[in-house]
């Protein structure tokens, strides 16, 4: 159980530069997600970590040895693929026992760890099985078996989930999680998808388009106290506004052109902050509350248009147009049957928020 | 309606192989299975008897079936390791000049197999071009013409292409992400290439093999020109007893037991191959 530390890290492809002195630390024994949309290197950073690719500068550490210039062979690190990349002339044992073997284990000890591992991912009736005769889901638990029977030091996995189904994924990123418990191995988990990267990590980093990081830390952190507005929209949505943050006494407020003053709460640490910046306000969908009656007790009140009604099931989302002109979205859980008030179209409605409730963002 | 469907089309499927089924019976089953009772029938008098197939077992006979064995595969195990790197580079690392390439390494397979022979013929010479370079450096000559040096060496050359392109259709549809996930779980390029490449190329190694070995052990053509008079082999042998001393029995008895023999060489390298890289079996699982 080892920690992963990139310092320094630059890699480009056919004169592109994909990552530029990236530095990132992994902690030990964690489940650490790596969230970012297509194309911010990612994969690219896990296939570094891997051995797979060499980096054109900087130095990449497993715990304090320094794994730069391993090959992928002599790295106590394994891969799950998206591709998954089973071996398609061996059956489901012969997959699994591959590490094993290049590694001279005795035959009745490979077959013990085989078996115990395939019970794990509940694949225990499959051993003899040709790869071609699994499901996806199936195949996808061999591949992760195969990378945790070796007992690595850290494991890799590049959008494991992505080619499963909703159902079968939400199943299986619930057993990620079981196994990494079992194992305390170091999981490095690569991912496009938000819902994915919150559920599963410890700790997760987001990457931008240009495969710089723009924030590490818990899911909640992240969700709930973004630090960047590329954060606040990408992970989760997000409603922005721009203003003019005014100091009062006891209070601060910010000043949005053409809807007026709003109460904020001003977090210690955030130094840049002072009276007079121009700074942006981001306010979660689902911390808004939303009715056609005046409410009370809320710091903060608009009043709008609804626009548009999109129904998801267990929420109902709400595009409301207010006076300056932007369309501010809000969710509403659908707890009951039959909801008090119907809110619908054209209707006018009243938007209320509490001021711990935004988070500020720098412009 | 599903079942009325299949039936159609099984029958469909059977009338629209018996032209091809029919082919097969009369030129092929038939003048084999005649082929096989002409050896039993005796050259002199015409009366049924296993003469002809005990000779084929004399001394100097079961030698030339031997060699022609013994060059078949040695001509089939040269050729792969020749043609396996070359089909690798084709197939996964010549990029966009991979169509040119493989069009220069199938040009000569298209000249006229004779033509092949002779060009071989003057560049083998003792006063051929090979020689006379040699010569020229002060060297002794490497291969000379009447040799069975030379008729291994034209043989390989001319069956290479059957195993190139068995080689490179195997390994076109090769995945070379197997490379990364083989290589990420401990393996040395080496042991990569033994577990993951090897195995799966083996449908193209099989049937290079078997495009080979079986011309190769009835070749007559090759050795007549390349190999004087010195060599017989099988293929010379059957043509011999056909052709030159009009015993139709013994050259039917041959090709009959060369048949046997092609056979059962080709099993064993079957069996050979599906033994070595055969799969784990975990007993009391389904």
């Amino acid at each position: 159980m080892r920690s992963i530390r990139l310092e320094g890290v630059s890699k480009s492809f056919h004169g592109e530069e994909i990552l530029e002195n990236l530095s990132l630390t992994i902690p030990s024994g964690k489940f650490f997600a790596l969230l970012g949309p297509s194309g911010s290197g990612k994969t690219t950073i896990l296939r570094l970590i891997a051995g797979l690719e060499q980096a054109d500068q900087g130095r990449i550490f497993l715990g304090d040895q320094d794994i730069t210039l391993l090959p992928p062979y002599e790295r106590r690190i394994n891969t799950v693929f998206q591709h998954y990349a089973l071996f398609p002339h061996m059956n489901v044992f012969d997959n699994v026992a591959y590490g094993l073997k290049l590694h001279g284990l005795p035959a009745a000890q490979i077959k013990q760890k085989v078996l115990r591992i395939l019970e794990v991912v509940h694949l225990g009736r499959h051993v003899n099985k040709p790869i071609q005769q699994l499901s996806g889901g199936q195949q996808q638990r061999v591949a992760l078996a195969r990378a945790i029977v070796n007992e690595p030091d850290v494991i890799l996995l590049d959008e494991p989930l992505a080619a499963l189904d909703l159902k079968l994924r939400e199943r299986m990123l619930v057993e990620l999680i079981d196994l990494q418990d079992e194992f305390q191995t170091t999981f490095v988990y690569v991912t496009h998808d938000q819902s994915e990267a919150l559920t599963v990590a410890d700790q997760m980093a987001i990457m931008n388009y240009d495969g710089e990081i723009e924030q590490i830390g818990t899911p909640k952190q992240i969700y709930e106290f973004p630090t960047s507005s590329f954060v606040a929209h990408f992970v989760g949505t997000t409603n922005i506004f721009e203003g003019i943050l005014r100091f009062g006494d006891n209070q601060a407020r910010i000043e949005i052109e053409g809807l007026g003053f709003f109460e904020v709460a001003i977090p210690q640490e955030k130094k840049w902050l002072c009276n007079g910046c121009v700074l942006l306000m981001g306010l979660r969908p689902e911390k808004i509350e939303i009715s056609k009656n005046v409410m009370e007790g809320f710091a903060n009140h608009l009043e709008g248009n609804v626009e548009s009604i999109v129904y998801h099931g267990r929420s109902t989302q709400y595009n409301v147009r207010v006076e300056n002109g932007l369309l501010i979205q809000v969710f509403e859980q659908n707890e009951e049957h039959f909801p008090r008030e119907e809110i619908d179209y054209e209707d006018t409605v009243h938007l209320y928020w509490q001021k711990e409730n935004v988070t500020l963002l720098e412009r | 309606m599903e079942q009325l469907g299949n039936q159609w089309e099984r029958d469909f499927c059977f009338f629209a192989s018996l032209p091809a089924l029919l082919w097969q019976v009369f030129f092929l089953v038939v003048p084999l299975a005649m082929t096989v009772y002409f050896g039993f029938v005796s050259e002199q008098t015409g009366a049924l008897t296993f003469e002809n197939y005990r000779a084929v077992f004399d001394g100097a006979h079961f030698c030339i079936i031997a060699r022609s064995v013994i060059t078949a595969l040695l001509t089939g195990l040269v050729s792969l390791v020749v043609a396996y790197p070359v089909a690798y580079f084709l197939a996964l690392r010549a990029g966009r000049w991979k169509g040119l390439l493989l069009f220069l390494a199938m040009v000569p397979f298209w000249t006229n197999f004779l033509v092949q022979i002779y060009a071989w013929f003057f560049m083998l010479e003792r006063k051929g071009v090979i020689n006379s370079l040699l010569g020229i450096l002060g060297l002794p000559p490497l291969v000379t013409t009447n040799s069975i040096g030379a008729v291994f060496l034209v043989m390989v050359y001319c069956y290479l292409p059957f195993m190139l392109m068995s080689l490179y259709i195997a390994l076109e549809r090769f995945d070379e992400r197997l490379l990364e996930a083989s290589s990420d779980l401990g393996a040395t390029p080496w042991q990569t290439f033994l577990r993951v490449t090897l195995p799966l190329s083996m449908p193209g190694i099989r049937t290079g093999l078997l495009l080979v070995l079986i011309p190769a052990f009835g070749e007559y053509a090759i050795p007549a020109l390349l190999g004087g008079s010195h060599y017989m082999f099988v293929g010379s042998l059957i043509s011999y007893y056909a052709l030159v001393a009009r015993d139709v029995g013994m050259g039917a008895a041959f090709t009959g037991i060369s048949g046997v023999v092609l056979l059962g060489v080709a099993l064993a390298i079957y069996s050979f191959l599906r033994l070595i890289f055969g799969k784990t079996r975990v007993e009391g699982e389904e």
